[in-house]
């Protein structure tokens, strides 16, 4: 494979490791072996780094096991212990809330963003959309920084700023179970706005004008042409930023994990950082397991659903 | 397309794009002017934009104390590597979804679709049991291998291929007798130089900014990426946030500075897809 051979030469190369096979049928051999050969080295990998794991994980979360000897099978009780604890629930509340804001909130405000970059004879619109993407850009660690710094009781900005304006300012960002969400939403608001926001503007840029000159001409006000053509024009785009970010909430780790470590009273523990804790911070791998199989099933059904729903995909197959 | 006909519609449009434009960038403005401020002045408020006075102890005492440049190349080789190799195998593949028809296509193509929904934490566990059993727990082969063949960089590659390479061009060079590889790579391969370009910023970004997989899998401190290393030192040391405000602006330059410069093939390599849905 590599670039001294000619053409000719590796159409050799291609045919001789055909060859061995035999079973092509003779009439067009090209047809028939070369996409397989072009797609193995992804589907090898993606085979083996991602369909074994996740059988592996329901093998794992059958079982007991500290991550030393043998994992003992223990049937569904890590699945009934998850059943009744607690942690587990806040967690699946807290990661509810995550999705939610990034659905309901950020989504919207994506779209609207999107359709302000998209007034006609803007101009530097791709300063604009660059600056609103950085933030995805930047590493969790500085973000996380940052904003730690931003929301400290004592010293943060936020606080300083509530002084000067209100007088008051000892807020307890990250201290208060509920403010803690809201800072942990915050966060999320900041990061992934501007990258959603590109998705919309190229949805919004693919729209063809003429759809907008005949809603002018029935005489559509701008909310009724926002809803009839804008919508209905983006719902593709809407159904893949929906489901994007309904996966990457449901995951969310290193906003919680870096800014509050879950707390407080792990009002901002979220699923993936229960898993993360189960299993290394406690050496409880089925336990861990059984969650992960758990928030497996939730977030694939749901987004299967969205799919089925919502059209995504079709067209590509 | 929204006419914003009014003189005074248009000055409102530009007032709330630029206070976006603020709150997008000014916790990192922020975070730069704090680097070069002794750590006393960091919490000033109002902030400075502009520190007073200016040092450059922060930086100076984290590249002599701290082992930065080591998690730097770690970061940057690991990623430069998964980069390269993840380009290759997505195109590659890409292209075999996108041009040719063959038995099991839509099965193949459907199951790694659907894998997209698939979070990393359900993978997180037993990944991580299948490296370190079988021995490949090593930071160079395991923050690099199982990532060089994402779901969504073939979609995104299959999804360009669709749309820009033609057929024709494709059956010209058969008639010419060019082998199925010699046609991949002389000839899909440049005219797909723009979402090659779009996907290797994505992946490398992808590599280089990831935590929760090395947290894991990392317990060398001598193998600590970036991410980590930073972590650690934040959490370890009296906080020493004046350091890691450094060390985080030292360790974000590169990525921003990427970016600016790939923005174009990035965003629009990333709503191709999307788009056409």
């Amino acid at each position: 494979m590599t670039t001294a051979l000619t053409g000719r030469g590796v159409g050799r190369t291609a045919r001789a490791a055909r060859e061995p096979d035999g079973t092509a049928p003779p009439a067009r051999p090209k047809r028939t072996w070369a996409p397989y050969l072009f797609i193995s080295p992804f589907y090898v990998l993606y085979v083996l780094f991602m369909l074994v794991p996740v059988g592996v994980s329901l093998w794992l979360s059958l079982t007991e096991w500290v991550g030393l000897g043998t994992p003992r099978w223990v049937g569904l009780r890590n699945y009934r212990l998850l059943a009744t604890d607690i942690s587990f629930h806040r967690a699946l509340g807290n990661t509810a809330v995550f999705v939610l804001v990034a659905v309901c909130v950020i989504v919207p405000l994506a779209l609207l963003i999107a359709q302000a970059l998209n007034t006609r004879g803007l101009r530097a619109r791709d300063l604009w959309r660059t600056a609103y993407f950085v933030p995805i850009v930047v590493s969790p660690i500085l973000v996380a920084l940052v904003f730690g710094l931003f929301f400290d009781r004592q010293f943060g900005l936020l606080n300083s700023v509530l002084r000067a304006l209100f007088g008051t300012g000892g807020v307890d960002w990250l201290g208060d179970p509920e403010l803690a969400k809201v800072s942990i939403g915050l966060v999320m608001l900041w990061r992934w706005t501007g990258y959603l926001t590109i998705f919309f503007l190229a949805g919004l840029q693919a729209v063809p004008r003429e759809l907008y000159e005949s809603a002018a001409l029935d005489g559509a006000g701008r909310l009724r042409t926002f809803s009839t053509v804008t919508l209905s024009a983006l719902k593709p785009v809407t159904a893949f930023v929906v489901v994007t970010s309904f996966i990457g909430a449901a995951q969310i780790f290193e906003e919680p994990y870096l800014l509050t470590g879950g707390g407080p009273a792990e009002s901002t523990l979220s699923v993936s950082m229960f898993i993360y804790r189960a299993a290394f911070e406690r050496q409880q791998f089925g336990y861990a397991a059984a969650a992960a199989v758990v928030l497996f099933v939730l977030v694939f059904g749901l987004s299967q659903l969205f799919n089925r729903v919502l059209g995504i995909g079709r067209a590509a197959a | 397309m929204n006419t914003t006909g009014t003189r005074s519609g248009r000055a409102l449009l530009h007032i709330t794009l630029s206070l976006l434009l603020l709150a997008f960038l000014a916790p990192l403005l922020w975070a730069l002017s704090g680097s070069f401020k002794p750590r006393g002045d960091i919490f000033g408020y109002p902030p400075d934009l502009f520190p007073d006075p200016f040092t450059l102890d922060n930086y100076r005492s984290l590249l002599a104390d701290q082992p930065f440049m080591r998690w730097f190349l770690m970061s940057t080789v690991v990623a430069v590597v998964a980069t390269v190799v993840s380009v290759f195998v997505c195109a590659l593949a890409g292209y075999g979804f996108a041009k040719f028809r063959f038995a099991g296509r839509a099965l193949l193509f459907n199951v790694m679709f659907s894998s997209l929904s698939i979070p990393f934490a359900v993978i997180l566990v037993p990944l991580f049991v299948m490296l370190v059993k079988t021995g490949l727990g090593s930071p160079w082969f395991a923050l690099i291998v199982p990532w060089v063949a994402p779901a969504f960089g073939i979609f995104m590659m299959q999804q360009y291929i669709v749309q820009s390479i033609p057929d024709s061009v494709l059956e010209a060079a058969r008639i010419d007798g060019a082998g199925e590889f010699g046609i991949f790579r002389r000839i899909v391969l440049p005219l797909l130089r723009p979402s090659l370009g779009a996907l290797a910023v994505w992946t490398f970004l992808q590599s280089y900014n990831s935590f929760l997989w090395p947290l894991v899998l990392v317990t060398d401190s001598s193998q600590y990426t970036l991410p980590l290393g930073l972590q650690t030192l934040f959490v370890s040391e009296q906080r020493q946030y004046d350091l890691v405000l450094a060390g985080a602006v030292l360790a974000v330059l590169p990525a921003v500075a990427l970016f600016v410069v790939l923005r174009k093939q990035l965003l629009e390599g990333l709503s191709t897809g999307a788009v056409k849905g």
